[in-house]
C-alpha cells in the first residue's frame, strides 16, 4: 500500500530514537573522526595539530594493522559462522515439543546472561595449561599424552579463543530464531506433509526462506557485534600470546587505553568502513527482498 | 539612618555566621583507591574512619574503591579527570605519572612537604625517584609503600636436589636445571626450576636477567642486554621453566609455587603471607644474583592530588596521614608492604619478618624501568608479546630485543 | 489439545542432541561451581577432582557479609529494566515506521542507525563522560541507562524491523478494511504475534544492560555501582578472588535464569494468536 503524499507519521515514530542517538552520540562519533586527522596522543597534549592523512598512512603501513585485520575476519567468519549453524540447530530443537521444555529454554540462555568478565575467567581455568579440566578429559580419554598449554601458545590459543566465543553466541542465536520460528504458520508445514516432504525438504525449503529476513539481520548485526567485541579476547589472553589472538578491535582498544587516541580513531575509523562495505552488500540484499 | 544602621549590622552578621559556617561545615576529600582483597579494602576504609575522628581539622575523608583492573585503574582515573571530574586524591602507580603530568593534572607538592614536619622521616632517594618520574625537579607524587622484588625458594627441594642457595647468577641458572625433575619416573617433569613470568608484569623479573649480564635500560640491544635475553629464552626452550610460562601473570606463578610444581619464583613481600600459611617453614628467599651487574624490580604505590582539588590543605594532611602517620602503620602491617616511613620501619613487627630483611637487602640495587609516555604501553602490550614471540621461537633475541628498544624509546 | 504420547523413537533425536547441547553450554558453569566450593589446595593440586573433597561454602558468605553483593545486583536490575523498557518502546516505533511505509531518506535513516554501533566505545568514552557530567547524571542510574541506549535501539530497530518484515502487510490490511484504525490494526493483530519477537529482544537489550562493563566502570561509584563493576574489584592486583567471584557469577546468574523461565512462555503465544488465510 503506498502513499503518495508526504505523511508525518513515520517521521514522528522515528524521532524519539533518532533525538536520543544523535545526542548522545552523534558529538562524540564527529569528535572521533576529527583525531583521526589530527596527531592526537594524550601523552603528548603538546604535540596535538591537525595532520591530515599522516595517520592513515602510519596505519597502512603497519604491519599488525594487517594482521589484526586478517585475524578479525577468520573471528568473524568462524565464530558468526558456527555460532549460526549451531544455534540454528538449537532452535529447532527447542521449537519442539517436549516434557520440561520450558526449562531448556531458560537455561540454554545461560551463556548469554553471563558477563564477559566472568566468561573469560571460567574459559581460562578450564583452558589452563596446569590444572585445568579440558587438559584433564583430554589425557583421560587418550587423544593426548601431555597437557597443551592452550592460551600459551599460538597455534592453539586463537582457536580456544573462537570456540567460546562459539558458546557465547549459540543462545543468542537460538533465541532469535526461536521467535521468528514461531512466526512460521502451521498450515505450511501440514501441507508440505500431505505432498510427502521429507524433514530436509521442508527446512530448505519452507523454514529458511520464511526466516530470511531475521537471518540476515541476525547475522549481520551478530558480525557487527562480534567484529568489535574485545572482552571475550580481552579476559581470556589480552590479544597475546605473541599477538596472535589481537583482533583489529583488540588492537583499538590496546591503543585506545594507551590514550594514543588519534591511532586508535584512525584504525576504527577502517574498521568501520570494512564493516559499511559488509552491511551495504546486506542491505543491497534485504532492500531487494523487502520490494518483492 | 535607622536603615542604614540595620543594614550595616544585618551585613555584619551575616559575615560572623558565614565564617562560623565555613569553620563549622566540614571539608571534604574524595579518594580514590583500589583493593587487593575485600581485606584491604576494609582496611581502608577503617583507615578513612580513624582519619575523619582523629585529624582535628574538621576533614571528611570519602574513600572510593575502583577496580584495579590489569592496571586500567590509571586510565580510567585520567579519563575521568580529563572529563572533568574526578576525586580529590588517589592511590597510583609511579608508570602512569608522564600521562598526568604531560595534562598538568596533579598539584605540585613541593610547598606542603618543605613545610612538613615529617620530611625527614622519607628517604631522599624516594623523593629523587618521584621527581625522576615526572621529569622535572618537583615532587607530583606522594610515596606510600614500596616492595622489593627477590626469589623465593622452597628449602626441602633444594636439600633434595642437592642446591645451595645461590650466590651468582650462573649459580641461579644452574640451580634451575638441578631443581627440574620428574619426581614420579613416568617420564614428564613433574617440577619445575623456576616459575617464569611471561604475561604483563614479567618484564620485572625479566630485568634481573639483563643487568646480570651487564645489560641496562638504557639500550636493549648491548651484548649484555642480549646475552640475558637468551639466557631468558635458553630456560623456557630446556623446559626449566613450565610450558605455560609466555601467558603466566601473578596469579599463575604464585599458584605454580604454592602448589609444589616450582622450585622458585620470583616476587615480593606483598605475597609472604600467603607464603608462610601455606608452608610455614619451608619457604624462604634470597636476593636476585648478579654476575657482571646485579639489579632487582622496586614496586611501589604513591598517593596523588589531583590539581582540580580545591581543598589542597586538607588533602596534604590526608597523604600524611597516609605516608608517615598512623595509616602507614596500619596499612603497612596488614598488607605487608615496606613502609616508606624510617620510624615505621624501625616497628618489630617489620624488623622481625625474614623477607623483610630480604627485601632491605636487595634494595641497594633495587629500581624502576625508566618512566617515560611509552612506558605503560611497552610494559602492558609490548614486552609481553615481544618476549612470547621470542620464548616461542618466532624471533630471535636480538629482533626481539631490537623491538623492545623501538618500542620504548621510538626510532 | 493432544497429550504428548511418551514414545522412544520421538523422543530420542530430540533428548539426545539437546543433552549435547546443554552439556556444552553447562559444563563451565558446573565447573565453576565446583571450583567456588573447592578448598585452595585441592584447586592447584596435580590430580584434579570433579566434585570436591571439602566442599566449603565459605565464599558465598563472606561475598553477602563482607562485600554486600545486594546493592549492585539492585543497581544492574533497575538500570536493566529501565534500558529494556525505554528501548523497547522507541524501537518499536521507529521499527514500525521503517516496516510498514516508504518515505524519503528512509534507507539512509536505517543505514545511520546500523553505523552507530560500528563504533568503538573505547573512543567515545572521554567526550561522553564530559557529556554526562554537564547534563548532572553522572553517577546516577541514568547515565548508564543513556549510554546503553545508544547501542541498545539500533540494533533492537533492525531486529524488530526484520520480524516485522516477516509478517506480512496482508493482516493488518485485512483488519483495516474492516473498519479498523491503524493503532487497533497495530494492538490487536500485530502486537499479539510479534509478542515472541518483542520478548526475544527485550532479552537482548536485557542481557547487553546487564553484562555492560566499559562504561559502567566510568559512570558509576560505590552507590550506583553494577555487577559487572563489583566483579572486576575481586580480581585485585595480588590475583583473583576465585571463590568469591564464582561464587557472585553463579548467584547472578539464578535470578535471571528465573525470569527467563516466566519470559519464555510468551514465545509460543504467538502460534495462538490467530492466524488469516491466504
Amino acid at each position: 500500500m503506498q502513499r503518495k503524499k508526504i505523511n508525518l507519521w513515520p517521521y514522528l515514530l522515528i524521532s524519539p530514537a533518532l533525538i536520543i542517538i544523535l545526542t548522545v552520540v552523534f558529538i562524540p562519533a564527529v569528535n572521533a573522526i576529527l583525531m583521526s586527522f589530527q596527531s592526537y596522543d594524550l601523552r603528548r597534549p603538546m604535540n596535538i595539530g591537525f595532520v591530515g592523512f599522516d595517520t592513515y598512512i602510519a596505519v597502512f603501513k603497519d604491519q599488525l594493522f594487517w594482521q589484526s585485520l586478517w585475524k578479525t575476519f577468520q573471528w568473524v567468519v568462524f565464530g558468526v559462522g558456527f555460532q549460526f549453524i549451531f544455534g540454528f540447530g538449537l532452535a529447532l530443537l527447542l521449537n519442539k515439543k517436549f516434557i520440561g521444555r520450558g526449562i531448556a529454554r531458560s537455561i540454554s540462555l545461560i551463556p548469554w546472561v553471563t558477563p564477559g568478565v566472568l566468561i573469560g575467567l571460567m574459559w581460562r581455568w578450564i583452558y589452563d595449561g596446569n590444572y585445568g579440566v579440558l587438559n584433564d578429559i583430554l589425557l583421560k580419554i587418550g587423544l593426548i599424552h601431555e597437557k597443551i598449554p592452550f592460551l600459551a601458545q599460538q597455534a592453539t590459543a586463537f582457536p580456544a579463543v573462537i570456540v567460546t566465543i562459539i558458546w557465547q553466541g549459540i543462545p543468542f542465536f537460538a533465541l532469535m530464531l526461536l521467535a521468528g520460528l514461531q512466526g512460521i504458520p502451521g498450515e505450511l508445514y501440514d501441507a508440505a506433509d500431505v505432498d510427502g516432504a521429507n524433514g530436509f525438504q521442508k527446512l530448505f525449503k519452507i523454514t529458511i526462506p520464511s526466516l530470511k529476513n531475521i537471518i540476515f539481520i541476525t547475522t549481520m548485526l551478530r558480525i557487527i557485534w562480534v567484529a568489535n567485541s574485545v572482552d571475550i579476547i580481552f579476559n581470556l589472553t589480552e590479544g597475546g600470546p605473541a599477538y596472535s589472538t589481537q583482533t583489529l578491535s583488540v588492537y583499538v582498544f590496546n591503543k585506545g587505553n594507551s590514550l594514543n587516541l588519534g591511532y586508535a580513531a584512525t584504525m576504527s575509523i577502517m574498521l568501520t568502513l570494512g564493516l559499511l562495505l559488509i552491511a551495504i552488500l546486506y542491505l543491497k540484499n534485504l532492500f531487494k527482498n523487502q520490494e518483492e | 539612618m535607622k536603615k542604614v544602621l540595620v543594614f550595616i549590622l544585618a551585613f555584619t552578621m551575616f559575615v560572623i555566621m558565614s565564617a562560623i559556617g565555613s569553620a563549622q561545615s566540614p571539608v571534604t576529600i574524595t579518594h580514590w583507591y583500589w583493593a587487593d582483597n575485600p581485606k584491604y579494602s576494609a582496611t581502608m576504609q577503617d583507615m578513612a574512619a580513624d582519619f575523619n575522628a582523629t585529624n582535628g581539622k574538621n576533614i571528611m575523608v570519602v574513600a572510593e574503591e575502583y577496580p584495579w583492573d590489569g592496571g586500567a585503574y590509571s586510565e580510567t582515573l585520567f579519563r575521568v579527570v580529563m572529563g572533568g571530574g574526578g576525586p580529590d586524591t588517589s592511590s597510583a602507580k609511579l608508570t602512569s605519572t608522564p600521562l598526568f603530568t604531560a595534562n598538568g593534572l596533579l598539584a605540585n607538592l613541593d610547598e606542603y612537604i618543605a613545610d612538613w614536619k615529617d620530611k625527614d622521616k622519607i628517604e631522599d632517594s624516594l623523593y629523587n625517584t618521584m621527581k625522576g618520574a615526572s621529569g622535572t625537579d618537583s615532587i607530583y607524587l606522594m610515596p606510600w609503600t614500596t616492595q622489593v622484588l627477590y626469589v623465593y625458594y622452597r628449602p626441602s627441594m633444594f636439600k633434595e636436589a642437592g642446591v645451595l642457595v645461590p650466590k651468582t647468577y650462573n649459580e641461579f641458572l644452574e640451580a634451575c636445571k638441578k631443581l627440574t625433575r620428574d619426581t614420579n619416573g613416568d617420564g614428564v617433569t613433574d617440577v619445575y626450576g623456576f616459575g617464569m613470568r611471561g604475561a604483563k608484569g614479567g618484564h620485572e623479573p625479566w630485568g634481573s636477567f639483563i643487568w646480570a649480564r651487564g645489560g641496562n635500560f638504557t639500550d636493549f640491544t648491548s651484548a649484555g642486554a642480549v646475552a640475558g635475553m637468551q639466557d631468558f629464552m635458553d630456560i623456557f626452550k630446556n623446559g626449566y621453566v613450565p610450558p605455560t610460562a609466555t601467558m603466566d601473570g601473578f596469579q599463575e606463578i604464585i599458584a605454580n609455587f604454592k602448589s609444589g610444581k616450582t622450585a622458585m619464583t620470583v616476587h615480593h613481600i606483598g605475597s609472604s603471607v600467603g607464603m608462610i600459611e601455606t608452608f610455614g617453614d619451608d619457604v624462604d628467599a634470597f636476593p636476585f644474583p648478579g654476575d657482571v651487574g646485579q639489579w632487582t624490580s622496586m614496586g611501589d604505590t604513591e598517593n596523588v592530588m589531583l590539581e582540580s582539588c580545591e581543598n589542597k590543605e586538607a588533602a596534604f594532611e590526608w597523604l600524611s596521614y597516609l605516608a608517615t602517620g598512623k595509616g602507614q602503620e596500619t596499612w603497612c602491617t596488614v598488607t605487608g608492604n615496606v613502609p616508606v616511613s624510617k620510624t615505621v620501619q624501625q616497628f618489630p613487627v617489620f624488623q622481625d619478618s625474614k623477607f623483610m630483611k630480604i627485601s632491605i637487602e636487595g634494595a641497594p640495587f633495587a629500581g624502576i624501568y625508566p618512566i617515560l609516555d611509552t612506558t605503560t604501553e611497552w610494559i602492558s602490550t609490548i614486552w609481553p608479546n615481544t618476549v612470547a614471540a621470542a620464548l616461542l621461537g618466532q624471533i630471535t633475541a636480538d629482533d626481539a630485543m631490537k623491538q623492545l628498544q623501538t618500542g620504548l624509546y621510538g626510532k | 489439545m493432544k497429550k504428548e504420547k511418551f514414545r522412544l523413537s520421538r523422543v530420542l533425536p530430540i533428548y539426545i542432541p539437546l543433552a549435547v547441547y546443554l552439556i556444552f553450554l553447562l559444563f563451565p558453569f558446573y565447573w565453576t561451581f565446583v571450583t567456588s566450593i573447592k578448598p585452595e589446595n585441592e584447586l592447584y593440586s596435580s590430580i584434579v577432582t570433579y566434585w570436591p573433597n571439602k566442599a566449603t561454602f565459605a565464599s558465598y558468605k563472606k561475598l553477602f557479609v563482607n562485600f554486600n553483593f545486594l546493592k549492585p545486583m539492585i543497581n544492574s536490575l533497575l538500570v536493566a529494566v529501565v534500558t529494556t523498557i525505554v528501548s523497547l518502546t522507541v524501537s518499536l516505533l521507529a521499527a514500525y515506521a521503517f516496516s510498514r511505509y516508504r518515505f524519503k531518506g528512509r534507507k539512509a535513516l536505517m543505514t545511520m542507525f546500523l553505523t552507530n554501533n560500528m563504533f568503538p566505545t573505547v573512543l567515545l568514552l572521554i567526550p561522553l563522560y564530559a557529556i554526562m557530567r554537564n547534563i548532572g547524571i553522572l553517577y546516577t542510574p541514568m547515565a548508564l541507562v543513556l549510554s546503553y541506549t545508544t547501542f541498545t535501539i539500533p540494533f533492537s530497530i533492525w531486529l524488530l524491523n526484520g520480524y516485522l518484515n516477516d509478517l506480512p502487510m496482508s493482516l493488518e490490511e485485512a483488519a483495516m478494511i474492516d473498519g479498523a484504525s491503524r493503532t487497533q490494526a497495530f494492538l490487536k493483530i500485530i502486537f499479539p504475534i510479534l509478542l515472541p519477537c518483542i520478548v526475544a529482544t527485550g532479552a537482548y537489550i536485557f542481557m547487553t544492560s546487564w553484562n555492560e562493563y566499559i562504561f559502567a566502570v566510568m559512570f558509576t561509584n560505590e552507590g550506583s555501582r553494577t555487577i559487572p563493576v563489583a566483579l572486576k574489584n575481586l580480581i585485585g592486583q595480588l590475583g583473583v578472588e576465585w571463590g568469591m567471584l564464582t561464587a557472585g557469577g553463579i548467584i547472578t546468574i539464578i535470578p535471571v535464569c528465573i525470569m527467563f523461565f516466566f519470559a519464555q512462555k510468551r514465545l509460543t503465544e504467538g502460534l495462538t494468536a490467530g492466524a488469516v488465510k491466504g
